[in-house]
């Protein structure tokens, strides 16, 4: 492991006890800038809790955590975001009742105070640069819908269009496929190769054959802990991965 | 500006024109006096729009503010009363009948009016910002909410009813004299009043108004649907709910000052559980999520209470009819008035719009909110 000062983001030595059961256990990871980094691990690995830590929804019980030098263990969320990081949720997590263009006028939080926002009305120059980012993901038919009404695909890819209009340095992803269609998949594989060296990535992933196509650096994580980390062919290799996800195809199986 | 927003300012200003226009055409003191009182309680509704509807906060003990506003006129103007109402050295009178034997420090700064003033609206301010500290910090949400609000109210009540020797007591603080700002006098029975409570409403709809539709009022329309994602995009959740609960106890504040000027006395029913839950519904039938729906419904309801408890054929039975219309419009108009009034705008107009351009793209078959669509909000 390097040490914490020169690490983009840094967990070490991560622990999180919810009352005795410790979802994560002595987790390290190391993740460079512009990286996009792959979380894999069998069900209950910790691969979730992992990313809630960093995002503050779950707070480590021993460890560090940090980020560009700034410990993040005891920071509130919003703190957190406001250091450069933003999160997708498994679940998807829009606002229903606003339309798809006033959820990316939300999403877009450089400025987060009440003092600035009280006097700043939505002005035809800002409504351009969210109608492309609505277009880079599709939605640019449904500016006005509200996003309650969209179908799961869409929210999905309003979720992206959030991240992007948010525009973190580091990128926290919980499942993006989930649900989604191969078409669908491939477009998302198409965004994330985009995304990549201008954001760090982490992503949390089921599905083998997306984590092949983005994948560089896969860590693999099994009960609590890091098992292995390496490229894509390394891992498929690992014996102790294999039984990890008991035997049988090894993680392609999985 | 988008077109919706620029049909809901045209909307809000006819309304408000039309309130101010109503002295024109009567003159009955005691019913401009009714009127005056309507609109007072319209304030108060549109202070609950604004933290119910925009921000999800169910504030249940809104009438606290409008209570704690309208003690603050009454101390007032109870201080400025002809020597006929009050005792020895300008003592008010309930004071010498419990033996007070000089003017308590918290009555002192009510000497000077505009104080007073700026009292009736900052007491509200500030003790709800400590409120919604104390909640919005511990991250209390939804029906909890609810409770805390309504437990403060009852104990703000209390607390005024017991301290008989400084408020008055059940009776609440009465034989008052009538504002007078800038040589003009308002009297609860003129028309001067009238035009000053439709000018406040006037203002205090356009204020919120205005709120809503800057990136904050986007916000708390956010944290309304979604409280924890907006953290996660780097905004203060508490901050923003302390902002919006603060800036509605200060509206309520106002109504409750211009309350006590047409009411012409101060009483613990102001600031009572009836009170507040009654503005919920009024809040309810109107449309919470439209501020001049808000203030139209407590001003239909409280004038169809007012209409149905003087006719001598409903008499004993006004509550129940009142009841009944409650239970009906929230089983077919979830969305209140406002709502209907906003669908049916959308029927008539929205279909107009597809034969204006038949060469808009066929999308999907999805359910689609017009953003021109929309009536009083």
């Amino acid at each position: 492991m390097t040490s914490e000062s020169n690490g983009h983001l840094v967990l070490k030595d991560v622990v999180i006890d919810f009352n005795g059961f410790r979802a994560v256990d002595g987790l390290n990871l190391n993740v460079s800038k512009g990286e996009l980094r792959c979380l894999i691990g069998p069900n209950g690995a910790g691969k979730t809790t992992a990313l809630d830590m960093i995002c503050g929804k779950a707070k480590p019980t021993a460890g560090v955590i940090s980020f560009e030098g700034t410990v993040l263990n005891t920071l509130e969320e919003h703190a957190i975001a406001r250091c450069g990081i933003g999160r997708k949720f498994q679940v998807p997590s829009v606002f229903k009742e606003l339309t798809v263009l006033e959820n990316l006028d939300v999403a877009r939080c450089k400025q987060t105070g009440i003092r600035y926002n009280i006097l700043r009305f939505s002005s035809g120059a800002d409504r351009e640069d969210l109608e492309k980012l609505a277009e880079l993901v599709g939605l640019e038919d449904h500016l006005d819908t509200p996003a309650g009404y969209l179908s799961h695909g869409q929210t999905q890819w309003l979720e992206f269009a959030l991240l992007l209009a948010q525009d973190p340095e580091l990128i926290l992803m919980d499942e993006p496929t989930a649900g989604m269609t191969t078409q669908e998949t491939k477009k998302t594989a198409d965004l994330f190769t985009r995304l990549k060296g201008r954001h760090t990535l982490i992503v949390v992933e089921h599905d083998m054959g997306f984590v092949k196509e983005i994948g560089e650096t896969i860590s693999v994580m099994h009960q609590g802990r890091l098992l292995a980390e390496g490229s894509v062919s390394e891992i498929e290799q690992n014996q102790e991965v294999r039984v990890a996800y008991l035997g049988s195809g090894g993680i392609s199986g999985a | 500006m988008s077109s919706r927003t620029k049909r809901q300012i045209i909307v809000y200003a006819i309304v408000c024109l039309g309130f101010l226009l109503v002295p024109t055409f009567i003159d009955d003191a005691f019913i401009l006096n009714k009127y005056s009182r309507y609109l007072a309680l319209g304030i108060l509704a549109i202070a609950l729009s604004l933290s119910w509807g925009y921000t999800g906060i169910l504030n249940l003990g809104q009438a606290a503010s409008f209570g704690l506003g309208s003690y603050c006129m009454a101390m007032a103007l109870k201080l400025r009363t002809v020597p006929v109402h009050t005792g020895a050295e300008g003592l008010p009178d309930f004071m010498v009948w419990n033996n007070v034997e000089s003017l308590p420090w918290f009555w002192q700064p009510f000497h000077s009016l505009s104080l007073a003033l700026i009292l009736g609206i900052a007491i509200p301010v500030v003790f709800s910002m400590l409120l919604g500290w104390f909640i919005f910090r511990g991250r209390v949400t939804g029906v909890y909410v609810a409770i805390i609000t309504l437990a403060v109210l009852v104990v703000v009540n209390l607390l005024i009813i017991d301290q008989q020797r400084f408020t008055g007591g059940f009776n609440g603080i009465t034989d008052l004299a009538q504002l007078e700002v800038f040589g003009l006098t308002f009297d609860a029975y003129g028309s001067s009043s009238y035009y000053l409570i439709a000018g406040a409403l006037t203002v205090c709809l356009f204020t919120a108004f205005a709120i809503t539709k800057s990136k904050v009022g986007l916000i708390l329309q956010a944290v309304r649907d979604h409280e924890n994602r907006v953290r996660y995009f780097g905004y203060d959740v508490a901050h923003y709910k302390i902002f919006a609960l603060s800036v509605s106890a200060g509206i309520a504040g106002v109504g409750g000052m211009l309350y006590t000027i047409v009411m012409e006395f101060a009483s613990p029913t102001f600031l009572s559980v009836p009170l507040s839950l009654s503005v919920v519904i009024w809040v309810a039938v109107g449309g919470r999520a439209s501020l001049l729906g808000a203030a139209l419904g407590a001003i239909i309801v409280t004038g169809m209470q007012g209409a149905l408890s003087e006719s001598e054929t409903f008499l004993e039975t006004w509550s129940l009819i009142m009841g009944f219309a409650f239970v009906l419009v929230v089983l077919f108009l979830p969305k209140g008035l406002a709502g209907a009034v906003e669908a049916i705008y959308e029927r008539v107009f929205g279909g107009e719009k597809k034969i204006e351009e038949p060469d808009s793209k066929p999308t999907t078959s999805l359910p689609k909110r017009s953003a021109e669509a929309g009536g009083a909000e």
